[in-house]
């Protein structure tokens, strides 16, 4: 690369941190809200920064929606969908990179194809379904249909391919079951891929909404976050609700931003290799 | 091996897939069993396409969801090449540090997005307005006008989505073999003529799966239209998803939600597969 003239370095530079600014701030303003006052966050012009960081509006979150129940049980839905997405992902994606059986390109399509059907398509029979089985207004109606994921088995199929079938043909000759070499030797040798899948599925089902709302209509004992944080703001229509509504909103942003800041690396290069390979 | 996987897709993928196809043509009240439904040929698709009520909130939400998915798609791809630039080049830092922070807008829950939105969108007491008054720009009614409301959400919908669609182009970026810019180089090509002789050409698979994906994504647009606007104001705002849950689950009307959920799936298989045309179209050219 020729070095660039100043002029072009300092017109790149603040384009990115004007682009960055303007991406940051609805975070931004997010907490900042979450700490003003009612009074403060009705005024005009808006007031940008509280004049204290009032805390009253975290302890009204868990006056009006029970704010430690919902956020268990978005980590009890996100924690055991991901481990069975886990499972079945690691399981089928092992048969479809290393076996070889009639009707398994056609299966692999099958699964591809469900990758891509947009939830609301099944969604009314899928609500019979669960409630049929008995399963309506109860956290294992949210998490059952959900226990596998064409997406996982795609990503491990993909990344289980690059095992060297030697180190899989040593463990079998030493009598090793299917099971024990697919989760003792397969997997450690893919796990990298796991973490990258298991950080996906946690974010994604501790975000995701429409199903939970459909299986939980009215039994709020059981909501998961998100859909605590829409009765937050029909509590108290209007600008008054502000700062109890930012409390809510960052109360649920946290847990996924903080794992992807953290394991960024992961879900990034998950991403990638899904649309490279894809 | 395949088996619990099979198991869980087939009974809560497959079936419910082949289900919705089989209701779309039966009178069926989602409320009592698949049993108690009944044949009524193709009554239910005569009807979402009809002059009927039923048929003008169906057919405006199929609007809705085109205009919206359509702006999104506008707005999202070249954005996404032009950040994925600024991201991958290395002339300057903060590249990697863009990347974080356009990408973490996607990794948190739509209902914080669409709540934290819905106060920016304030018409006195939100910032938007406030910035855009700096800029000598008069206010917007934003989510309370049947004019603006939609284009509103497509906003949202691009400052949360930006981030994965500019991975995907960074990962499109970094698969160009260098020694084609500098063969374009050497050829006399500047900046710009390299970016349209090399990087776009070169970016064309990636922009296909962008494209798909992007569309996916957004006819699934529901957390903002179910919370904020309720699909108003004046059935503005009232999108595929949100109406064929409204109609199906709401008011159990589950012949004509799925004969709704069964256009909305031949509306974007024919829209995929012409894309895909399109792309192959253009490999041949």
């Amino acid at each position: 690369m020729t070095r660039q003239p100043r002029i072009v370095r300092a017109l790149l530079v603040s384009l990115i941190v004007a682009l960055a600014v303007m991406s940051a701030f609805p975070f931004l303003w997010m907490v900042l809200s979450s700490f003003k006052t009612a009074e403060e966050s009705m005024r005009t012009p808006p007031v940008w920064i509280p004049a204290a960081a009032s805390l009253e509006s975290y302890g009204a979150v868990s006056d009006v929606i029970q704010a430690g129940r919902s956020l268990l049980n978005s980590a009890i839905i996100a924690t055991l969908t991901t481990a069975g997405i886990l499972v079945t992902s690691i399981m089928a994606g092992f048969a479809f990179a290393k076996y070889r059986f009639r009707g398994r390109d056609t299966l692999f399509g099958l699964m591809i194809a469900a990758m891509f059907l947009p939830p609301i398509v099944t969604l009314i029979p899928l609500f019979r379904m669960v409630s049929e089985m008995g399963l309506n207004g109860s956290l294992a109606g949210v998490i059952l249909p959900n226990l596998a994921n064409a997406f996982g088995i795609f990503l491990m199929r993909q990344f289980i391919a690059g095992v060297p079938d030697d180190l899989i043909d040593a463990a079998r000759v030493d009598g090793a079951s299917e099971l024990r070499v697919v989760f003792s030797v397969v997997a450690p040798a893919v796990l990298p891929a796991i973490a990258a899948l298991a950080l996906f599925a946690f974010v994604y089902h501790w975000n995701t909404y429409l199903w939970p709302l459909t299986v939980l209509q009215g039994a709020s004992e059981d909501y998961p976050i998100v859909l605590s944080l829409g009765r937050l703001l029909s509590y108290n229509r209007g600008a008054m609700n502000t700062p109890l509504v930012m409390a809510g909103a960052t109360l649920a942003v946290l847990p996924p931003l903080v794992m992807f800041v953290f394991l960024q690396r992961f879900f990034v290069d998950s991403m990638v290799s899904a649309a490279v390979k894809g | 091996m395949i088996g619990p996987a099979a198991l869980f897709i087939g009974v809560f993928v497959l079936i419910p897939m082949a289900l919705t196809i089989w209701l779309s043509f039966q009178d069926w009240s989602t409320q009592t069993p698949f049993g108690t439904a009944r044949f009524v040929g193709l009554r239910n698709y005569h009807d979402i396409f009809s002059q009927l009520s039923v048929g003008r909130d169906f057919k405006a939400a199929l609007r809705n969801t085109a205009l919206y998915t359509a702006l999104s798609v506008a707005l999202l791809l070249p954005l996404s090449v032009l950040l994925g630039l600024l991201v991958h080049q290395r002339t300057v830092p903060g590249g990697q540090v863009l990347r974080t922070i356009l990408f973490a807008s996607y990794m948190v829950p739509m209902i914080a997005v669409a709540l934290v939105w819905s106060k920016l969108f304030a018409p006195t007491e939100g910032p938007l307005n406030q910035i855009l008054g700096w800029a000598g720009i008069g206010p917007q009614p934003w989510l309370s006008s049947p004019t603006t409301a939609l284009y509103a959400l497509v906003l949202l919908n691009v400052w949360q989505q930006i981030g994965y669609f500019t991975v995907l182009a960074v990962a499109g970026l970094t698969q160009i073999p260098a020694p084609l810019y500098e063969a374009a180089r050497i050829d006399g090509a500047g900046p710009v003529q390299a970016f349209f002789g090399v990087t776009l050409p070169l970016l064309r698979r990636t922009l296909l799966f962008s494209t798909v994906i992007s569309i996916i994504n957004a006819v699934q647009v529901f957390e903002p239209v179910a919370l904020i606007t309720q699909g108003g104001p004046a059935g503005s705002t009232n999108v595929l998803t949100y109406h064929i849950r409204r109609v199906g689950i709401e008011r159990s009307d589950g012949g004509l939600g799925s004969a709704m959920a069964v256009t909305l799936m031949l509306a974007l298989i024919v829209a995929v597969t012409a894309i895909f045309a399109l792309y192959r179209r253009g490999d041949r050219a």
